[in-house]
């Protein structure tokens, strides 16, 4: 017996057993099958292997419909698309940072102003205008009572100078500081010193 | 709608799902009752000899609590095949290792195995049995699909998570071993 070389002929005989080739094609297989005598034998021994498989178990449909569970809708979870997570991410991260950075600045703010102020006065310009000079004051000159000036503080010109608002003095206090205000030089008490140019006679 | 032996229009395996999902509880009587003789003779014919009936009910209960997952790409029957195939994959790994702890007694041997070979017959259906143990189990597998089940090489290769041209070369391969197998007898 020759062997069957159409393998397309041989990958169909299950199909045409279970009767699912569509019309053309059982009648191809069909012929050829007629004339085959391999296709023939495999056909028969599909045929066994076919009849062979009724021996299983019959099943309870009843039985096996009792264990089935209720239906229950699966809801699927909704999956944001990924540009719209980043975008989430960003606004959080940028909420992050203004709340941190402002925390950190408020925080400097108040640590400064205790260090510097730690009785809670107020603070002027370290440089008052004295007589036409700037004098440059210390840091501890610089503060001012913002309080009304009690009678040995007024008695001192110097801290009268000071004072930055002269609404809190008292009329004895302005008239005092405006009289010193008079004994003030309106120029510079010295001159700076003439520059002699000296002729060194590399000239001639 | 397809039409049934009598004559009346058959529903599909879509629309008795459909009616199940509604409540219909006859829909899934008609589902089990269509498809659950083919599960329990590919349990059969792939070499499981005890429990068929409780395999074919595990099948089924896992296939109705996940049927939203069922997207009708494929058939309901070769998705059941799927399914089945994975539990019998897992009962023979959990068996494998009971087997490795608990020594096999004499009367393990006489069960439901004894039982199944009363049914056979006729000898050539015996014949036929031994020649698929001849098979490797995934011969066994695409022959037993393709030729008891009628299903197509692309359905098989579905079902054991393969190609169609690796199903071929396994139904090629098989049915030559049947053929020698059942001349040598």
């Amino acid at each position: 017996m020759n062997k069957c070389i159409d393998s397309d002929i041989q990958e169909m005989l299950p199909d045409l057993l279970h009767r699912t080739l569509a019309d053309d094609a059982r009648q191809r297989v069909e012929a050829h099958v007629a004339t085959c005598e391999s296709c023939q034998e495999d056909l028969d021994v599909l045929r066994m292997v076919k009849s062979a498989a009724v021996f299983a178990p019959s099943i309870d449909v009843d039985r096996v419909v009792r264990q089935l569970p209720p239906y229950q809708k699966i809801m699927p979870a909704i999956e944001r698309p990924a540009s719209t997570r980043v975008v989430s991410w960003l606004v959080a991260a940028s909420l992050a940072l203004v709340v941190l950075g402002g925390g950190s600045v408020l925080m400097i703010q108040s640590k400064d102003s205790r260090a510097s102020n730690p009785a809670g006065y107020s603070q002027v310009p370290n440089q008052v205008a004295t007589g036409g000079q700037a004098t440059k004051l210390s840091p501890v000159e610089s503060v001012v009572v913002s309080r009304p000036l009690d009678k040995s503080v007024a008695a001192h010109p110097r801290a009268l100078a000071l004072a930055a608002d002269v609404d809190g003095l008292s009329d004895g206090n302005l008239m005092q500081l405006m009289n010193d205000m008079d004994g003030f030089d309106a120029l510079p008490a010295s001159e700076p010193e003439p520059v002699i140019s000296v002729d060194s006679g590399d000239s001639l | 709608m397809i039409p049934s032996p009598e004559g009346r229009p058959e529903e599909t395996d879509l629309e008795l799902i459909n009616r199940w999902k509604a409540g219909d509880s006859r829909a899934a009587t008609r589902l089990v009752g269509r498809h659950s003789q083919a599960l329990a003779r590919f349990a059969a014919s792939a070499g499981e000899r005890e429990g068929i009936e409780e395999l074919v009910q595990d099948t089924f209960v896992r296939a109705f609590a996940s049927l939203d997952s069922f997207r009708g790409e494929s058939t309901l029957r070769t998705w059941l095949f799927t399914i089945e195939r994975r539990l019998m994959l897992d009962r023979r790994r959990s068996e494998r290792r009971s087997r490795e702890t608990v020594p096999v007694e004499e009367s393990d041997h006489v069960s439901e195995y004894g039982a199944l070979d009363g049914l056979i017959a006729e000898e050539a259906q015996e014949r036929v049995r031994k020649s698929l143990d001849a098979l490797s189990p995934t011969q066994r597998e695409v022959f037993t699909l393709r030729v008891q089940q009628g299903l197509s090489y692309k359905e098989i290769a579905e079902v054991l998570g393969s190609t169609e041209g690796a199903a071929r070369v396994h139904y090629h391969n098989a049915i030559k071993t049947v053929k020698e197998f059942l001349k040598d007898e």
